[in-house]
Formats: structure tokens, C-alpha cells, sequence
């Protein structure tokens, strides 16, 4: 099959009788790669201008005051900040997690995935004001142990969210490698085949190099896991649960980081649907993809009803004055609508839509849950840290009583606003110079699937290299 | 491709069948054997029962110790059995095969044998039985369900019950052919139990949406009921390191981990019993081993944030239960027995493929695990246990007397006793199965190279 | 006229899903005969009816039978001994979601299991053809015809490859 020239080693990868071949694949990336339409030059300009209002509101934000004593108002702020981390920090985990376990379906969204790295550029400047946000750690609790611990929080916050942007920088750019060297060969001899040629020029495709490449991207893949949870542990302690005084929730974090696994799984299906809808890439992203990946959608949703229930049930039913001023404070009483919308949101309409067969076995199902847990997640952070943000005093022994309610301004949601639409124009400008379909690793899936006959019928048959 | 395949599946039914048809005298001393261990318990139990629970090491204040330990150890070993059977069934790993039954099974027996523990931890188990079903119209008096402690029932009745239930499913096509290879009453039995099995492609078909649909079923069930053994726990304000958010997971990801891990061990000892050299290879250890790494990655991180939590409200009482567990005579060297056994001296090595290739060491490997995890809950329960009241006078420790160390020894031995009888009736690796993964292999090849595939059913 | 069952067995799963084809085409409804394996063979491949089942119903109706009793269990316990424990409420949500969660899975599991046996036409009591060999790995091909046919059937049948082939009074 591999000496065959490249039109016609055609594979057939359904049963209905889909076809393709690795040039159909190279042609249809690079054709949607190079091309800047007039469409996408809009939609740039629109994510531009918003973003531009969203820095306008956080300028205007410090103008009414920056500094610890100020931060209440910095809430949604912070809460912007946990979002980005939450939704694009765990983004990249979809490839690196299927990869791992070699399953064939993730391939069309590998890319999809590692691509929301670069948002995480947005989220390490966004983080930047918050270090002088935050309040020293004497007098509290703190993961930290001791308040002479050197650099403690916000260094160490500091660092680990870096790391965390440079390894998925890495891993994006490792696994674009050979994508890079082929539409430099590929492509229209501008700018950008020229740049990438420069960048992936080295690559050639040797045995050795895809050996290291499959290394390094297991290696870099591990490694950012790891570095996640950690990540979204710090985070949420220092910027959430340090600063309700006598909060002490050991599984609030991790909560937040299966928060981010969840979402990890919304924004590529919500990323596939929307380049499906502009009509791209229809015979690269099969359903097949979205179903697979909604069943893990629907475990993740249970495993969130779970843990929220597990840390619900242990407060309730210490019932210390501080365990039910948290419980009244984030869920029943001050923030109890972003509370419901979460629970709905995150739990209740992924886990009814997809309990449903036909439903998960569609593109729209999953893409609704996905879009549905996106949107959970952000009113979780809402819930979390915005109240978390404003109460004063922080040192006292335990929480004695439930703050009121901070209610967003016009600036608040203009900052909203700006940082979603600068994380989409970062994405956007991204996909230009990395395509967003993972061409080796599709092309590496036509080698293993085929069609082949049983008896009586037709079936697919897929390889599992070990 | 199909030619031949008669005479291939002959001897897949007399290899896996070898157990039931074939006496051996090995199989009948090890059974013997553990049948004295578990003679020994239960004699242990009766003089408890007849003398009074004052046998026991069980004090003022900790009224929980070795019974309670083995209780949550073996709700946690039961955990592998539909973790492992369904998530594989779900996820379609073909490795699966050989591994399902064998670990749901071990569920079944396991969860019996734990709830034996409450039943003798009492010492008048039958006066348990009445807080059980206490239902009683006369007196008007109903039990509490806000207490974890009637949660815990309803959530391991349902596990039982789900779980037998799944097992005899899956069984009904091999009991077919059981009943086909015998006689006389023997064939009575079998024939009844097999529902008048004939293998229509509808009868395939529903077996086939059972195994999934039963497994997404019983997953959410697993789940619960290690979460629920952890609220008997958890939800105890008065004990410094019980009550924490994260025991509910945490205790779920302990008993993956400890669960697996006595597949594993369990699997290999079958293959050394039963001669399955073919059934159960080198890539079905090496698969199970790399799962272990992913699971006991994740338990470590929940135990990490467990124990950072513990200290993270710097509160005095629980500075001091942490201190003790860590530091203190002579919980210190379990505990570090336990932190080695159950991640530092496993983990690392499983990560070499010689390692996880290796029967001998996976063996070594996964006991360790377990030692370690049987510890993890005993210096969760007892220590915390010692200091529960706020005076120092009323502090005291626990030592396990004999009779409580026989009882213990004598569950393991009851497992596996009920494990092997199991075998001498019904085939621990699914017949029906092994011959599926027989027709939908496939291989793919790409150059030079061919590489194994799977037929695909959507 | 009595109904009779004819049973083949083959060695070779090619000639049975070939005598399922023949007797297609010799006018036999795919309703008058069935194959019969020791292995789930992936749907279709004998090219054997499509059948329908309605096995998912039966976990939603176990589901919701659990939801009410556990539901009723709890809130009535709870109401008619009105013991404070612990400074909950009398009908404290919470502990009753968790047994009343118990309560719904252990009725959708028993109805998904009540729902594969029937579903699966078991248990059946009447004695149907059947041979040991099956398990084995023979294949058998089941068909039930009119004692007029059975000639044809047999002939059908030999010609596919059968090894053997016998009848029976259905």
C-alpha cells in the first residue's frame, strides 16, 4: 500500500462507504489553512474590538482602585482569570490524554485541543494584576503552611501557571512539527509557508525523528497532566478557599480541576461543531468523534454531581457554624442563582441529554452538553471566587456571618466580555499559523482502519498498535 | 480464516473447563488447607461470641479496630471486580477478556466476607440482624436514616445484589456449555441454571447489550457504596482526620487501587493453578500494570490532598492525630510500612515493562500494594481513634488481641477458599468471550509490518 | 400437518451463512429460521434478521419503581418517628438522596436483568432441536418448516455443506 502514489491510496473509513486518502487530507487543511476570507477578517475584527472594550473596563477598574483593600470589586476579575485556566488550561488534556491511551477517534481533535495553549498567553498576563491583589498569608489558613515560606503565594502561583503555559506552548508546537514541514512544502510560498519552512525546515520525516516525537510528546503530555492538577489546586486554594477564614474543603479543588476535564471535552466539541457548521473538514471530524467523546462527557458530568455531592454532604452534616455559613454563603443563600445555573449546567443537562442514546450518537447532542458545561464552569467560578474576593475580614477564626452578594457593574461584564473575546482572537490569529487539523495524526489513523467483509456484512476494522 | 476453528474451540472449552472436569490433587490440598484457616476463625468467633466482645483488644475509646479495618479493606478489594469488568466492557479493551470474570467474582465473595465483619464486630450478630430490619409496626420506632450507619447497608445490599446478578448474565452461555459437556444430575443443573441457552443470534445479541448496559448500571452503584463506607467516617465531627470532604473519592481510589491490584494477584495464582498459560499472557499483566500506574498516581494525588488538608486548618487536636499517626509508637512504622508497600516501592518498579512482563514480580508488587492499603485503613481508623476524646486521661491506644488476628487471617483465606470452590462449578474466564475475541481479531498491514486489529461493532 | 424443525451443523461458518442465503432465495421467511453459535458472531454477519427488542425500557420502569418506594421509605420512616438527631431537620433531604438513590438503581438493575432474560425468549421450558456439538464450535442453522417442505429443506440445507442433518416434531 505505501508504494502506491498518493491518489490512490484511498481508505475506505466507514462502512457507509466513506473514503479517504492522505492527499485528500494534506490538500483540504492546507487549501482551509491558507486561506484568509473575507469572513474570518470580520470575525477578527469583532473579537478585536470587544477585546479592546474588555482592556478599556479593566482600565477604567484600576482607575477606581487597585490594592488589597480594594480587591471585592476585583472579583469577576478573578473569576475571569479562573476561567481561562479552567476551560483552555485544560483544553490541550483531551490530546494528550487520548493519545495516551491510543484511541483512533480523538485524532480529528487533537489539534482543536492543543491549539487552546495559546490562550494560555491571555491567562498569564490576566494573572498579573492578581498577585497584587492578594493578601499576605499571616494570619490565615494557607497551603503554605507557614508565612515565611519564601514566595509564598504569589511567586509560587506565579511560576506554576508560567510552566504550565510554556509546557503546553511546547507540547502545541512538538506535535505541529511535521504539520509545519508539510505546509511549508505545501503551501503558497507567502509569509507564512516561508516562516514555517524556517521553524520546521529540519523536520524530514526520518525514523528517528518520529521516535522522538512520539516520545516527546508522551513525556510533555504527562508531564503537563500533572502540572494542571497542581496548577488548579493552587488557584483554587489561594485565590478561593485561603481566603474564607475556617473554610477547610479538601475536595474543592479538586473539584475545580475535574471541572476543567469537563470543559477540556466542551470546548473541542464545541470547537468541532463550529467547524463542521462553516462546512470545514466534514469528512475529517466523523460523528463517530463526538460520540465517542460524549460518553466520557457523561461519565465526567456524574463524576461532578459526585464530588459536589461528596463535599455537600460532609458540610451539612458537620453543621459548625462555619461549615453552614460556606454552604449558605456558596450554594443556598448569597450566590445561590450562579450556584443553580452551575449545578444545572455542569450536572443536570449534560446528564439528561446524554443519557439518551440518540442523542449522544449525534454531532448537536454532545455539542449542547459540551457548550452546556462551558457555561457551568464559568458560573462555578463565578460562585467561588467573586465571594471569595469580598469578604474583608479574613483573619478572623472561622466565617461568623454571610456575606451579601456582589452583583457585576457595567465594567464587570465589559470585562467578562473582553477576556473571552481576547481569548478567541488569540485562538483565531492561532489557527493561521498552526492548522487546526493534526494532518500526521489523521493521516497515521488512515493507516489503521479498514473495511473488511465478515461472512455477511461489512465492518470496520481497526488496529491497535501496542 | 474460519476452517479449523472447530478443533481451536474444543480446546478452549477443555483448557478453560479443566478445573470442573479434572481432579487435581494440588487444587484439593491448597482448598483443604484454607478450609482449616477458616475453621480456625470461626472457632475464634464462636469463643468471641460466647465470652464477650472483651476477648478483643476494642477499648475505651477506640471501639473500632482490626474487624472495621478488614471491613473497609474488603468493600475496597470488592471495588475491582465491576471497576475493572465494567469499564473495560465500556471502554472495549480486548484485553478485558480473560480478566472480567475472575474480578467480578472476587467482588461477590469479597463483599460477603466484608459484611461478615460488622456481623462478628458486634459479638451478637443476631441482635444486628433487628437494627437491620428493624421495620415494626407495633412500636412505631424506625431507623435513622440520617445515620451513615444505615446508608452503608443499602448501599452494599444493592452492590451485592447488582453484582451476582451481573455475574450470573454473563455466566448463562458458558453454563451452556457445561450442561453440554455433561451428564446425569450434573446436566440437571446446569440446564436449569442455563435457561435453555441455545446461542440465537438475538439470545448473542442481548448478552452483548447486557455486558454494557449492566456495566454502566453498576458503575454509578460502585461508586456509592465506597463513598458510603467513607461517610461512616466522614461525617464524624468529634474525630480529628475523619472529617474531610475528599474521603468520599478518595476511599473509591484507594479501593480501585487495592482491588485491582488483587485481580492481578488473584489472575496469576489461577494461571499457576489451572495451567492457563494462554489465557492469561504476558500483554493481559503488562495492560492491567499500566492501568495500576494511572490508578496509583491518582489515589497518591487524593491521599496528597488529603493529608495537606488535614494539616492545612492548623488546628491544634488534628496537628496532634496527624503528628501521631506519622511520628508517634508505634503507628510511625506502619505508617511508613504502608506509604512504601502501597506506592513507593510498587509504582516505580511498574514502570519498567520487564517489571510489569514479570509473573513473579507483579505478584510481589500487587501483595504489596495490599498490605500497604489494608494498613492505609487501619491508621485512618485507629490512631484517630486514640485521641477522640479531648481529655488526656481518657486517651488510649489498641492492640489487636489473637483472637481478632484469627478472624482476620481467616477472611483471606475464606476468599479464597469461596474463589476456588467457585472454579471447581464455574469457569473463571469466560468461555464465550475468549471464542469473541477469537472472531473479531483481525490484523492490519502496513509495510512490512502487520499489526493486531479488531473487528469493530457499532 | 405437524410443524418440524430441521437442524444442520457445519464446521464452517462460510457454508451456514451460505444455507441462510439459499433458503432466502428458496422463498423461506427469515422468521422460519435461526443460527445457532457458541460465540456472538458481530450483528449481521450470517445475514439473520434484524431483531428489534425493547430491553431499554425496562431499567427506566425498574428506575422509577425504585425512586417511589425508596422515596415513600424514607419520608415515612422519617415522619412517623419524629426523633431530632443531631440538630437536623425531621425530613432531612440529603441522607434520604442517598438511600433513595440506592433505592432507584437497585430497581433499574433489577429490571434490566428480569428485561435480558425475557427479552431473550428465556427461560424457555419446551424442549427445542438442539445438539451438544454446538458448543463446540458447530454451527447450527435451525429452520421450521411444514412436513412438506422438510425434504426441501434438508436438500437446501446438505447442499450449503452441512455436516449433518437431522429433524425433529416442533
Amino acid at each position: 500500500m505505501p508504494n502506491l502514489p498518493p491518489e490512490q491510496d484511498k481508505v475506505q473509513v466507514s462502512v457507509e462507504g466513506r473514503e479517504l486518502s492522505s492527499l485528500m487530507v494534506t490538500r483540504e487543511v492546507s487549501r482551509d489553512f491558507f486561506a484568509i476570507t473575507p469572513a474570518y477578517r470580520r470575525v477578527l475584527l469583532i473579537l478585536g474590538v470587544v477585546f479592546l472594550a474588555g482592556i478599556i473596563a479593566i482600565i477604567l477598574r484600576f482607575v477606581d482602585g487597585f490594592g488589597v483593600s480594594e480587591r471585592a470589586q476585583w472579583g469577576y476579575y478573578s473569576a475571569m482569570f479562573a476561567f481561562l485556566l479552567i476551560t483552555a488550561g485544560s483544553a490541550p488534556l483531551v490530546a494528550v490524554a487520548f493519545r495516551l491511551t491510543k484511541n483512533h477517534w480523538r485524532r480529528p481533535f487533537s489539534r482543536i485541543s492543543e491549539l487552546y495553549a495559546v490562550v494560555g498567553l491571555l491567562s498569564l498576563l490576566w494573572f498579573l494584576p492578581l498577585m497584587a491583589l492578594l493578601p499576605p498569608i499571616e494570619g490565615r489558613k494557607t497551603l503554605w503552611v507557614s508565612s515565611n515560606f519564601v514566595g509564598a503565594p504569589l511567586w509560587w502561583d506565579l511560576f506554576a501557571v508560567m510552566f504550565l503555559v510554556i509546557c503546553g506552548l511546547g507540547l502545541l508546537v512538538l506535535s505541529a512539527i511535521p504539520d509545519a514541514a508539510l505546509l511549508a512544502r505545501t503551501g503558497d510560498g507567502g509569509v507564512r509557508s516561508r516562516v514555517l519552512g524556517a521553524v520546521a525546515g529540519f523536520w524530514r520525516g526520518t525514523d528517528a525523528q518520529w521516535r522522538w516525537h512520539r516520545l516527546g510528546l508522551t513525556a510533555l503530555g504527562a508531564f503537563y497532566f500533572m502540572l494542571l492538577i497542581m496548577v488548579q489546586t493552587l488557584i483554587n486554594v489561594d485565590f478561593v478557599m485561603s481566603l474564607v477564614p475556617g473554610w477547610k474543603d479538601s475536595i474543592m479543588p479538586a473539584h475545580q480541576a475535574l471541572a476543567g476535564l469537563q470543559t477540556a471535552l466542551g470546548c473541542v466539541l464545541v470547537g468541532a461543531f463550529i467547524l463542521r457548521a462553516t462546512g470545514r473538514y466534514r469528512d475529517l471530524i466523523p460523528m463517530e468523534s463526538f460520540w465517542a467523546i460524549s460518553k466520557i462527557l457523561l461519565a465526567l458530568s456524574l463524576l461532578w454531581g459526585y464530588f459536589w455531592f461528596a463535599g455537600l454532604i460532609t458540610f451539612w452534616y458537620g453543621r459548625t457554624p462555619v461549615e453552614q455559613n460556606v454552604l449558605r454563603t456558596f450554594m443556598f443563600e448569597s450566590y445561590r442563582v450562579p450556584f443553580l445555573l452551575n449545578f444545572f449546567l455542569s450536572f443536570l443537562v449534560p446528564f439528561v441529554l446524554l443519557m439518551w442514546n440518540p442523542v449522544r450518537k449525534s454531532v448537536i447532542g454532545p455539542t449542547i452538553a459540551g457548550a452546556s458545561v462551558i457555561v457551568g464552569a464559568f458560573f462555578m467560578t463565578v460562585r467561588l471566587y467573586v465571594p471569595a474576593f469580598g469578604i474583608e475580614d479574613i483573619t478572623s477564626h472561622g466565617l461568623a456571618t454571610v456575606p451579601l452578594p456582589i452583583v457585576p457593574d457595567v465594567l464587570d461584564v465589559f470585562i467578562i466580555l473582553g477576556g473571552l473575546a481576547g481569548a478567541g482572537l488569540i485562538y483565531m490569529l492561532a489557527i493561521k499559523i498552526i492548522p487546526i487539523m493534526s494532518i500526521w495524526e489523521i493521516k497515521e489513523g488512515l493507516l489503521y482502519q479498514r473495511v473488511r467483509p465478515l461472512l455477511r456484512s461489512r465492518y470496520l476494522v481497526l488496529g491497535k498498535p501496542d | 480464516m474460519h476452517e479449523g476453528k472447530v478443533l481451536a474451540y474444543k480446546r478452549i472449552n477443555r483448557d478453560l473447563l479443566s478445573g470442573l472436569f479434572e481432579n487435581q490433587l494440588r487444587y484439593w490440598a491448597i482448598v483443604m488447607f484454607l478450609g482449616l484457616v477458616v475453621l480456625v476463625a470461626v472457632v475464634a468467633a464462636g469463643f468471641m461470641v460466647n465470652r464477650g466482645v472483651g476477648v478483643t483488644g476494642l477499648n475505651r475509646p477506640v471501639f473500632w479496630g482490626f474487624f472495621i479495618t478488614n471491613f473497609v479493606f474488603w468493600i475496597g478489594i470488592s471495588h475491582a471486580g465491576v471497576m475493572l469488568s465494567a469499564i473495560l466492557r465500556l471502554s472495549k479493551a480486548e484485553w478485558r477478556r480473560p480478566a472480567t470474570r475472575a474480578a467480578e467474582v472476587l467482588t461477590i465473595f469479597s463483599l460477603m466476607t466484608a459484611v461478615l465483619m460488622p456481623f462478628i464486630h458486634t459479638g451478637r450478630p443476631w441482635r444486628l440482624m433487628y437494627w437491620v430490619f428493624p421495620y415494626d409496626f407495633q412500636r412505631g420506632i424506625w431507623p435513622d436514616i440520617r445515620s451513615p450507619l444505615v446508608w452503608d447497608p443499602s448501599a452494599v445490599n444493592t452492590y451485592l445484589i447488582s453484582s451476582i446478578l451481573f455475574v450470573f448474565i454473563a455466566l448463562i452461555p458458558d453454563l451452556a456449555v457445561i450442561r453440554d459437556r455433561s451428564s446425569g444430575i450434573r446436566r440437571i443443573a446446569y440446564s436449569v441454571l442455563s435457561l435453555g441457552w441455545r446461542g440465537t443470534p438475538r439470545q448473542w445479541k442481548l448478552q452483548a447489550i447486557a455486558g454494557i448496559l449492566l456495566s454502566a448500571l453498576i458503575l454509578p452503584v460502585f461508586v456509592s457504596v465506597h463513598s458510603i463506607v467513607s461517610w461512616d467516617f466522614g461525617m464524624a465531627v468529634s474525630v480529628s482526620s475523619w472529617h474531610s470532604t475528599i474521603f468520599a473519592p478518595y476511599f473509591v481510589i484507594g479501593a480501585v487501587h487495592s482491588g485491582v491490584s488483587g485481580v492481578v494477584t488473584v489472575m496469576i495464582l489461577m494461571r499457576w493453578l489451572f495451567r492457563w498459560e494462554e489465557y492469561v499472557r504476558k500483554e493481559h499483566i503488562d495492560a492491567l500494570a499500566r492501568l495500576l500506574i494511572v490508578i496509583a498516581i491518582a489515589w497518591f494525588y487524593f491521599f496528597a490532598m488529603e493529608f495537606i488538608f488535614g494539616i492545612y486548618g492548623q488546628e491544634g487536636d488534628e496537628l496532634a492525630t496527624r503528628t501521631l499517626q506519622i511520628f508517634g509508637e508505634p503507628w510511625g512504622w506502619w505508617f511508613l510500612t504502608f506509604i512504601i508497600t502501597a506506592f513507593f516501592f510498587p509504582v516505580p518498579l511498574w514502570l519498567f515493562r520487564n517489571v510489569r512482563r514479570s509473573f513473579l514480580l507483579m505478584t510481589i508488587t500487587t501483595i504489596s500494594v495490599n498490605i500497604g492499603m489494608w494498613l492505609e485503613r487501619f491508621l485512618i481508623i485507629v490512631p484517630g481513634l486514640a485521641r477522640k476524646q479531648i481529655f488526656t486521661q481518657s486517651w488510649h491506644t489498641y492492640a489487636p488481641s489473637p483472637i481478632e488476628i484469627a478472624i482476620v487471617v481467616g477472611t483471606f483465606a475464606l476468599v479464597l477458599m469461596l474463589f476456588l470452590l467457585f472454579a471447581k462449578v464455574f469457569p473463571l474466564i469466560p468461555i464465550f468471550d475468549i471464542k469473541e475475541g477469537q472472531v473479531l481479531k483481525d490484523e492490519i498491514k502496513i509495510g512490512r509490518r502487520k499489526v493486531p486489529a479488531v473487528i469493530r461493532e457499532e | 400437518m405437524t410443524t418440524q424443525s430441521v437442524l444442520a451443523l457445519y464446521t464452517n461458518a462460510d457454508y451456514a451463512a451460505e444455507a441462510g442465503e439459499a433458503l432466502d432465495n428458496a422463498g423461506f421467511a427469515k422468521e422460519d429460521y435461526d443460527f445457532l453459535t457458541d460465540t456472538p458472531y458481530p450483528e449481521g454477519a450470517f445475514g439473520e434478521r434484524h431483531s428489534s427488542h425493547r430491553l431499554y425500557v425496562f431499567p427506566f420502569v425498574g428506575a422509577l419503581i425504585g425512586l417511589t418506594t425508596a422515596i415513600l421509605l424514607t419520608a415515612g420512616t422519617q415522619i412517623s418517628y419524629p426523633l431530632v438527631t443531631g440538630g437536623k431537620p425531621i425530613l432531612s433531604i440529603p441522607p434520604m438522596a442517598i438511600i433513595t438513590y440506592e433505592g432507584t438503581m437497585l430497581g433499574a438493575i433489577l429490571f434490566t436483568i428480569i428485561g435480558i432474560i425475557f427479552e431473550s425468549r428465556l427461560p424457555s421450558a419446551k424442549k427445542r432441536i438442539y445438539d451438544d456439538r454446538i458448543t463446540e464450535g458447530y454451527i447450527g442453522v435451525v429452520v421450521d418448516c411444514e412436513e412438506d417442505q422438510v425434504n426441501t429443506v434438508e436438500q437446501i440445507l446438505t447442499q450449503a455443506g452441512a455436516h449433518e442433518v437431522r429433524r425433529e416434531e416442533a
